[in-house]
């Protein structure tokens, strides 16, 4: 690859993912790349992006773009922050709505671990729930919907108990069982979209999203999902991801690491 | 004021498996023991009890389950954190160890990620 198909590669991920590639991603990305070539017919991923770069960006733009966004996930990543869901949170929303299902959007699930950990958790804590999760990457949703993981990936965070509790061995896999895959749906969102409908929220969870994020779109992203969450409803960021200067939409909670809700001015700019 | 290293006992008849989790498991701070087979550690548990084992299934002389039936019926056997670490992935054997009181199970292959995990879910680290 050559730098200019780099440089051309970094433009194409912040124009259409509000992606940060980096520039020691450039290993990565060949290598990442390489099966998405073979994929799509290519002999090589330099004749892939020189086909790219002559058309307008279309299926293959969006399987390179996909193939390049970072998919790193498990189960119960953070767990303190599903401690606070399951012990806290959900109980509390619950009574809120008065028995309606708390509305709860995984942002960015990509394999669906997360929304899966959420299910869960709710379903631990008696709190009927409605999940969403969605990504930017098909290859991502087409998995996590089959909600089926390697012995690998589902002991990633998982302990024993737990997975046998809400995952059917079948063969080699691990498939989420029927109660669990009742609580979440699957679809594809790019979250640079300003929102077209009125669906809200009342728990977002967008982990480990805006780091990777080119800090031009932080704020882009940040109003979008500000406009998805109600007024009394929280956000949860990765433990160690800030809003700082990105957004005036959040204020972050006293000794919750990566938990947020709407800010004054957020909350009257709405009313 | 320096503080006691947790422990950590490895017990597994492949030499090489035992390489590996030490080097996970000293990565976590645990003062790390080895031990090839089930009668093996039973002898050292009755001197002293680790914090943790991590045990395989399948060895000679004594193998993991007999050994943790045993364990737990030690005094203090209760203390250690047992996590059962072997290449048997039915979710009956599973199921079979957790009653037999191991406090988690990993299934071979796994890696360092998955390990820390285990180890964080059942509160050793």
């Amino acid at each position: 690859m050559s730098p200019e198909d780099f440089d051309r590669l970094q433009s194409l991920m912040a124009s259409r993912a509000g992606f940060r590639l980096t520039r020691d991603r450039m290993k990565l990305a060949e290598h990442r790349l390489g099966p998405v070539a073979r994929r799509e017919g290519f002999e090589t991923v330099d004749a892939m992006l020189g086909s790219l770069w002559a058309k307008p960006v279309a299926t293959l733009g969006w399987s390179i773009i996909e193939a390049l966004l970072n998919p790193e996930t498990w189960f119960r990543r953070d767990r303190p922050t599903f401690d606070t869901l399951g012990g806290e949170l959900l109980p509390a929303l619950s009574r809120a709505r008065t028995g309606q299902p708390v509305r709860v959007w995984s942002a960015g699930c990509s394999t669906g671990q997360e929304p899966w950990s959420i299910a869960m958790a709710a379903l631990d804590a008696g709190a009927p729930v409605e999940i969403v999760g969605t990504d930017l990457s098909q290859r991502a949703l087409e998995k996590a919907r089959t909600g089926a993981y390697t012995g690998f990936e589902i002991q990633r965070g998982l302990k024993a108990e737990t997975m046998l509790r809400w995952f059917e061995q079948a063969d080699d896999a691990w498939i989420a069982k029927p109660q669990l895959r009742a609580t979440v749906h699957f679809a594809r969102a790019n979250l640079l979209d300003a929102p077209t409908d009125d669906a809200r929220f009342d728990v977002i969870f967008c982990r480990n999203v805006l780091d990777d994020m080119d800090p031009a779109r932080r704020t882009q992203v940040l109003d979008n999902l500000e406009r998805r969450l109600v007024d009394d409803g929280v956000l949860f960021l990765g433990p160690d991801e800030r809003i700082e200067g990105d957004s005036v939409a959040f204020r972050a909670v006293a000794g919750r690491r990566g938990l947020f809700v709407k800010s004054p001015t957020a909350v009257r700019r709405a009313a | 004021m320096k503080l006691t290293p947790r422990t950590c006992l490895i017990v597994d008849d492949s030499r090489i498996i035992r390489k590996v989790a030490r080097r996970i498991v000293e990565g976590l701070g645990f003062e790390v023991d080895e031990a090839a087979d089930g009668s093996e550690a039973l002898a050292f548990c009755a001197g002293v009890m680790p914090e943790v084992i991590l045990l395989d299934w399948s060895m000679p002389v004594m193998d993991g389950l007999t050994f943790l039936r045993r364990l737990r019926t030690l005094p203090d056997g209760a203390v250690p954190k047992v996590l059962f670490c072997t290449i048997e992935t039915r979710a009956e054997r599973i199921a079979e160890a957790l009653s037999a009181g191991a406090d988690d199970y990993v299934m071979k292959p796994f890696d360092g990620e998955i390990l820390t995990s285990k180890f964080a879910e059942v509160g050793a680290v």
